[in-house]
């Protein structure tokens, strides 16, 4: 039983170079990462009988009821020339991801603490696992909002193969801010409390299930929700999965360029921060 | 390189801060900032420790409870960074910190030998074509599409004693786990331990169990309250534990 020789060589004194090392780390654990998506979306739903498809039906009821609340009141917006159905879809999916996957990156580390207080593993891979995690639970419940997006002759147009850009970077604004929450709920545990919070506050902020007509007067409530990175992805994805109103180059802009930016923040203050964290997990 | 021991640690300390059994919350933190409460104390578990452990060697660690043996083998497995000191190991590294660490209770035991091994930083499906070698080691070929939780504890350390020597690591770290299993399950795993010491691994083996070291280990070190005590051969080391009670 020869060892085989590796070249893994662990100095303590070696210092993170930050981004440069969890990318590589990324790149380097990508078989655990692929293994530890389809474990959460197999784990969790094991023992019951409608598996991986809880995920689907959680936001199909909210919006079930959503839909029987306000379609009669903002169905008849003038500004919309889609189904509300599908309106709303599309909009409660988005929120979804958004918040499911900043919540589940940003407890990712805390809820592996069994693992990695024993293992080595970069922490930040779970981070991202879970971020992966909630694009694959939000790729699944486009199968519905297809569904309703044939049944109700909107159709589906070409631009659905240009979905997977927004789904990429929201990836990269949840594992971001994900990671800028993780590593303050080490240390405080009500971190995650508020985060949620405020996630679902940023959900109410940009037109889910109420269209932008409503605020259109108030230029200081237009801005507010303009300014939400959320928003920018709302519109594109809208745009571009069943043709809503086009995304103009803003939105566009601004949906790259918030989601690098938070993960490139995420990534760094981590990077900075990691030793003190681990020593509290 | 090839020369260089595979574990080196220098003056290595390990502080831990105590607060945080009281601060939990931002809310808490900021009543105690607030009333200028926020006393911080922090403990040694770790003091001063310098030794290396060359290939071929297995290195027994004793110590009584808190002396800073788990500390002292998570530092080494790199999960936990020194606060002073240096430490360069050398090689993939197999912890065995706790038994059932790595593994999810859920998943069958082919399942966990793959993530088990992933975690361990070994290709998935790599690990897939190993299955049968360690489930047959391990003696539970008829429950490999079994969900682990209804594993017994010998089973399961069986499984991830079969896991993290089959990957072969250049240090595989072992801390109290050969004590749940029963004599043939010990003689076994010591067989796996030198068989990896004479391919050019190091082993470290925490253990209360002093017949359990003065049998396999080659060097031995005694901790105490996070100091080195003793650190030599096994036998006058572990002799030396023994005369102090």
């Amino acid at each position: 039983m020869t060892a085989e020789p590796s070249t893994d060589v662990y100095d303590s004194d070696l210092r993170r170079r930050p981004l440069i090392t969890e990318f590589q780390n990324f790149w380097r654990y990508r078989g655990l990462i692929k293994l530890l998506v389809v474990r959460d979306l197999t784990v969790r739903y094991k023992r019951s009988v409608l598996g991986v498809w809880w995920t689907v039906l959680n936001p199909m009821l909210t919006i079930a009821v959503l839909w029987v609340v306000f379609s009669n009141f903002f169905g008849r917006s003038a500004a919309l020339d889609e189904p509300y159905i599908v309106y709303l879809t599309a909009g409660i999916l988005i929120a979804t991801y958004f918040t499911q996957g900043v919540i589940a990156a940003g407890s990712a580390i805390v809820n592996s603490r069994n693992v990695l207080i024993k293992i080595y593993i970069p922490p930040e891979i779970f981070s991202l696992s879970a971020g992966v995690a909630a694009a694959a639970h939000f790729l699944l419940s486009m199968v519905p909002l297809l569904l309703l997006q044939v049944l109700t002759g909107q159709g589906i147009p070409w631009t659905v193969v240009l979905v997977p850009i927004p789904l990429v970077f929201m990836l990269m604004l949840v594992t971001g801010l994900g990671l800028l929450i993780a590593s303050a709920a080490v240390y405080f545990r009500d971190v995650l409390d508020i985060a949620r919070v405020i996630t679902q506050l940023l959900n109410y902020l940009i037109p889910t299930f109420w269209t932008i007509d409503f605020i259109a007067d108030s230029p200081t409530a237009l801005a507010l929700v303009e300014a939400n990175p959320v928003y920018s992805f709302l519109v594109v994805f809208r745009s571009w999965v069943y043709g809503g109103a086009d995304a103009p180059a803003w939105t566009l802009a601004m949906m790259a360029g918030a989601s690098v930016l938070a993960l490139m923040l995420g990534v760094y203050v981590f990077s900075r921060n990691w030793r003190r964290v681990v020593v509290r997990l | 390189m090839s020369g260089s021991p595979p574990i080196q640690a220098q003056d290595i300390a390990l502080r831990y801060r105590l607060d945080r059994a009281n601060v939990g919350t931002i809310k808490e933190a900021t009543v105690r900032t607030l009333r200028r409460k926020r006393t911080v104390e922090s403990i040694n578990a770790l003091d001063g420790v310098s030794f290396s452990v060359d290939r071929g060697e297995i290195f027994g660690v004793v110590g009584p409870n808190g002396a800073g043996k788990s500390t002292l083998m998570k530092v080494i497995a790199r999960v936990l960074p020194p606060t002073s000191g240096r430490v360069i190991v050398r090689g993939r590294v197999a912890p065995m910190i706790e038994l059932g660490s790595g593994m999810n209770p859920e998943l069958t035991a082919r399942e966990n030998i793959v993530l088990y091994g992933a975690l361990l930083g070994r290709d998935p499906g790599h690990m897939r074509e190993r299955v049968p070698a360690i489930v047959e080691w391990a003696g539970v070929e008829e429950f490999v599409d079994v969900p682990t939780r209804s594993f017994s504890s010998g089973m399961l350390a069986r499984l991830a004693f079969g896991v993290a020597t089959d990957i072969k690591p250049e240090v595989l770290v072992v801390d109290e786990v050969l004590s749940v299993g029963d004599k043939a399950f010990r003689e076994k795993s010591q067989t796996r331990m030198f068989e990896l010491i004479n391919g050019g691994s190091a082993v470290v083996v925490v253990s209360h169990s002093v017949p359990l070291l003065q049998e396999v280990s080659t060097r031995a070190m005694w901790l105490d309250r996070g100091r080195i005590k003793m650190l030599g051969a096994a036998s006058e080391v572990l002799d030396g534990y023994v005369a102090s009670g």
